[in-house]
């Protein structure tokens, strides 16, 4: 017979279950976009990925603190910044698919220049440092696929970092919107504003160029 | 020193250097030092021009190098690089697309260089220096990512000041134009910041 409580167990099991074959799938999807990795290999990986799920406006680190995560974003959006006196400057505005963490911090393994906080509800696959020494342990193959995900990282900073350089603030501007409409219509403008490096009363005199 | 004697000094260099990152023996070094090539340059000399692809990665054994973007013809220097350091057009190298930055010699210079062909062989040949190149890379993200902050974070007078104390001796060997490029400060700010370098006169 189905009692509420069993019934109430029984759907949740099968969230579970949904959301595990989900990280599986993403996870795999992920990696790939890399190097080619074994099954064997693979469900080691999945293996040491927690799931966790945290509300909006939620501090993952604080500046000051070692960060012990790299988060791949399953749901959600998440912003990484400084304190400048008491302004916030955000350098990293990150969403569904995109890593997330105070990265020196993670690699270095010393403390968090950097806050990392929820801007919505947000769902991750959790990867701890000692998770992921234990994964370069299982061999030059998984070191492969951290070198290439630690370059990854390292060409995007490069790119941006020459974007900004090199581009105009209105170009830049309508560059990012034409490739982040999304986060345009997730992410608070004070928060983009900073993010590209443009004071607020900029960013809104170009808003009018969003279509 | 002859040129043979050279060669062995800088390749004990880069052992070492591989040894700050990874345990390896004489044996495996030696496997892979073939696939290095000792490269020299003149000063300004252009080693990747703009739109060229870059096909070497560089460590500094002797000289200075600049990297640099062409911003509506103006050159706005985006790396310094002095002995032991490591030089390249990322972007182009790792992605083996046109360089959108220029690396030039501002002093004669000599490198230890692998090209890109060669990397690639060096990690299906010998696994374990996977390994190696990922402390590499995230050694450099590290650096890179702390010379953005620094940017963001810090005042023109703090950056120049903090450079100037890590970096004594560059303000002989850059010139001044490339220095104050690099630390995003206007050439006439930078010549008045240099006045803080004076040793105070004491009233007596």
């Amino acid at each position: 017979m189905f009692s509420a409580s069993n019934y109430f167990t029984f759907t949740t099991r099968i969230e579970r279950h949904l959301i595990a074959t989900q990280k599986v799938q993403e996870l795999y999807e992920y990696i790939k976009q890399f190097t080619v990795v074994s099954q064997q290999e693979f469900q080691q990986i999945a293996g040491l990925l927690e799931t966790r799920s945290y509300d909006k406006k939620v501090t993952l680190t604080r500046i000051g603190e070692i960060e012990n995560y790299v988060y791949i974003i399953q749901k959600g959006f998440v912003r990484k910044f400084f304190l400048k006196g008491k302004n916030e400057i955000i350098t990293q505005l990150a969403k569904e698919k995109d890593l997330v963490c105070s990265s020196v911090s993670f690699l270095s393994q010393q403390p968090s220049e950097y806050n990392i906080e929820t801007l919505e509800p947000c769902i991750f696959y959790a990867l701890s440092f000692g998770n992921l020494q234990k994964i370069y342990s299982m061999g030059p193959n998984m070191e492969r696929l951290g070198r290439l995900i630690t370059l990854d990282w390292l060409l995007q900073k490069e790119i941006w970092e020459h974007d900004r350089l090199r581009q105009e603030p209105r170009d830049r501007f309508k560059r990012f919107v034409a490739e982040n409409i999304d986060t345009i219509r997730r992410v608070p403008q004070k928060y983009l504003a900073s993010y590209l490096n443009m004071k607020p009363e900029t960013f809104s005199r170009y808003k009018h160029l969003i279509k | 020193m002859n040129d043979s004697g050279l060669y062995k000094l800088y390749m004990d260099n880069l052992y070492h250097y591989f040894q700050r990152f990874v345990e390896m023996s004489q044996d495996e070094f030696d496997g892979i030092a073939p696939y290095f090539e000792i490269r020299k340059f003149e000063k300004k000399v252009k080693m990747v021009d703009f739109g060229e692809v870059d096909t070497y990665f560089n460590i500094i054994v002797k000289g200075l190098v600049r990297k640099y973007l062409l911003v509506k013809k103006k050159e706005v220097t985006i790396q310094l690089s002095t002995e032991g350091h490591m030089i390249h057009s990322e972007i182009s190298f790792n992605l083996q697309i046109p360089s959108d930055c220029i690396i030039e010699t501002i002093e004669p210079s000599i490198f230890i260089s692998i090209s890109f062909a060669n990397i690639q062989r060096i990690y299906e040949l010998y696994p374990k220096t996977e390994r190696l190149g990922r402390l590499i890379i995230e050694e450099m993200f590290i650096k890179k990512d702390y010379r953005d902050f620094e940017q963001l974070n810090k005042t023109t007078r703090e950056r120049f000041l903090e450079y100037i104390q890590n970096h004594p001796d560059m303000l002989q060997r850059v010139p001044q134009k490339y220095l104050a490029s690099y630390l995003n400060i206007k050439p006439e700010t930078f010549s008045r910041l240099k006045h803080l370098l004076r040793p105070k006169k004491i009233n007596h």
